[in-house]
């Protein structure tokens, strides 16, 4: 269903999927953000079939899948064996990182649970853009952590100032502060691939 | 050890060997200088119990990390985790007063192993084994965090061991220190779930086994094992903060069967000896039970 050379992910349309995978999907439903704005969900997802594939799959020339969908026990139990399905605006996130990384000039590290995660991911309270696939927490870049302010701080600014339309997460302990990582997302974006009829 | 091997034994038996430990126990409780010492003792070879001041509480330190242990395997039990489950790395965690975020200090963790996973993933079993034989307060706090302090208390009264128990948070949360809302524990109270784990009945004989192989890895040995013949094998965990020390653990000699010993300490901030007085105890006590001095 796509055309890019070395791309073999299938793209499946999530109100197709068994029972327990739209449940814990949510696949085109609305989901309130923590202002109480109501969010469309991701209904198309790229099928990953193995961990193998998903350490080959490149979305950028310097991030591979398995970047983006390292999960941990909060996850929903039906999305942490495969296959896993990850929403197709995940590649967005993935040239937007590669640009950051050029700017930064070293290794961008996504951390656990920092990638894609699904509605049902006990971190998930609200919307937030990390059920789009579109949102990336970053603990370390080359050999120096995110866990302070003057990191986290330098980095932030590096990103907007390098890939217009990107949220970062302000510095602070307070909910919707992040104090050991950088969090960046693209916001709620959905990507349709143009040959699925929506 | 099964419930057929168990001795049965007259408790007047046995009893005025009690009464010259009890008293032996006294003196070094003296010459040590510390606070307090409570003792618990269930020897499955004689029979042998022993407890002195063993219902007095004490702040748990890191003997808190036995109970929590049992809460994970109780998740295992139940089938909500899995041993090769995997656990995101971070160091945040909320604190029980009003939910402020807090790390646990790199430095009081004995090596570095679960702190250089930071932001990757680490299985259950390797934090599990992180928690008590390296004592990681990051592994504790992380364990923690996923199966929840209710989940752990509710595991102890299941298994009726919540009397000598009080889990309230996790390890290193300095403002619930402040406010003296720590985790509490007596020596009866770890003693009734070693002697459990060391019966095999908890959960499972295969679970008990596990969880005593992660005991018997305990890298901390000054305490019980340190004046103990070197065939002894000890599955234990230690405790220490700037006032408590202590030790728990069961005890395998060879050619008898084990015996389950708890010993715990309040001191003064600046009065040394602690280890050296657990230590003292343990000798004393596998002396007297097993009626030879060491060098036997």
């Amino acid at each position: 269903m796509n055309n890019s050379p070395n791309f073999p992910l299938r793209v499946v349309d999530g109100l197709t999927l068994p029972a327990d995978y739209r449940k814990a999907l949510r696949p085109g439903e609305e989901w309130k953000d923590a202002n109480g704005f109501p969010r469309q969900l991701p209904r198309y997802f790229y099928e990953v079939p193995s961990w193998d594939s998903a350490m080959k799959v490149e979305l950028a020339t310097h991030f591979l899948l398995w970047e983006f969908i390292q999960v941990d026990v909060r996850e929903a139990p039906p999305l942490r064996t495969f296959p896993r399905y990850v929403p197709c605006a995940i590649t967005l996130l993935a040239v937007c990182l590669e640009r950051f990384r050029e700017a930064v000039g070293t290794l961008v590290h996504i951390s656990a649970n920092g990638g894609y995660r699904s509605p049902s991911h006990r971190f998930s309270k609200n919307a937030t853009p990390h059920a789009w696939g579109t949102a990336a927490n970053i603990y370390r870049i080359g050999d120096t952590y995110l866990d302070n302010r003057s990191a986290i701080e330098r980095f932030s600014l590096i990103a907007r100032e390098t890939l217009p339309g990107i949220w970062t997460r302000p510095y602070g302990t307070p909910t919707g502060y992040a104090e050991d990582h950088l969090h960046l997302d693209l916001g709620y974006v959905l990507s349709v691939p143009r040959d699925v009829k929506s | 050890m099964t419930e057929k091997e168990a001795p049965v034994k007259d408790a007047t038996e046995s009893a005025p060997r009690e009464g010259a430990l009890q008293k032996e126990i006294e003196r070094i409780e003296k010459e040590s200088g510390a606070k307090s010492i409570a003792v618990a003792l269930k020897d499955f070879e004689t029979g042998l119990e022993l407890h002195y001041n063993s219902d007095r509480w004490f702040h748990a330190a890191s003997t808190i990390k036995v109970p929590i242990l049992l809460g994970v395997f109780a998740a295992i039990d139940r089938g909500d985790l899995l041993p090769h489950s995997r656990v995101h790395v971070r160091n945040r965690f909320l604190s029980v007063v009003e939910g402020i975020p807090f790390r646990v200090e790199s430095g009081r963790d004995a090596n570095s192993a679960v702190h250089n996973a930071i932001g990757k993933m680490m299985r259950v079993d390797e934090l599990a084994y992180h928690m008590i034989t390296t004592s990681s307060n990051l592994a504790t706090n992380l364990l923690l965090a996923v199966i929840g302090p209710d989940s752990v208390n509710k595991t102890l009264a299941e298994l009726k061991l919540e009397d000598g128990i009080d889990l309230k948070r996790g390890v290193e949360d300095e403002l619930a220190f402040d406010k003296r809302i720590n985790n509490m524990v007596t020596a009866d109270g770890l003693l009734k779930i070693l002697v459990m784990l060391a019966e095999g009945k908890a959960f499972s004989p295969a679970l008990s086994r596990r969880m005593m192989d992660i005991l018997h890895g305990q890298e901390f040995n000054q305490g019980i094992p340190a004046r103990l013949p070197k065939a002894a094998r000890v599955a234990h965990k230690t405790g220490e903060i700037s006032t408590v020390a202590h030790d728990a653990g069961v005890v395998y000699l060879p050619k008898r069967k084990p015996y389950v010993l708890v010993v715990l300490s309040e001191w003064d901030p600046d009065v040394s000896g602690r280890s050296r007085t657990i230590a003292t105890i343990s000798h004393t006590i596998y002396e007297a039970l097993t009626q030879r001095p060491m060098d036997e």
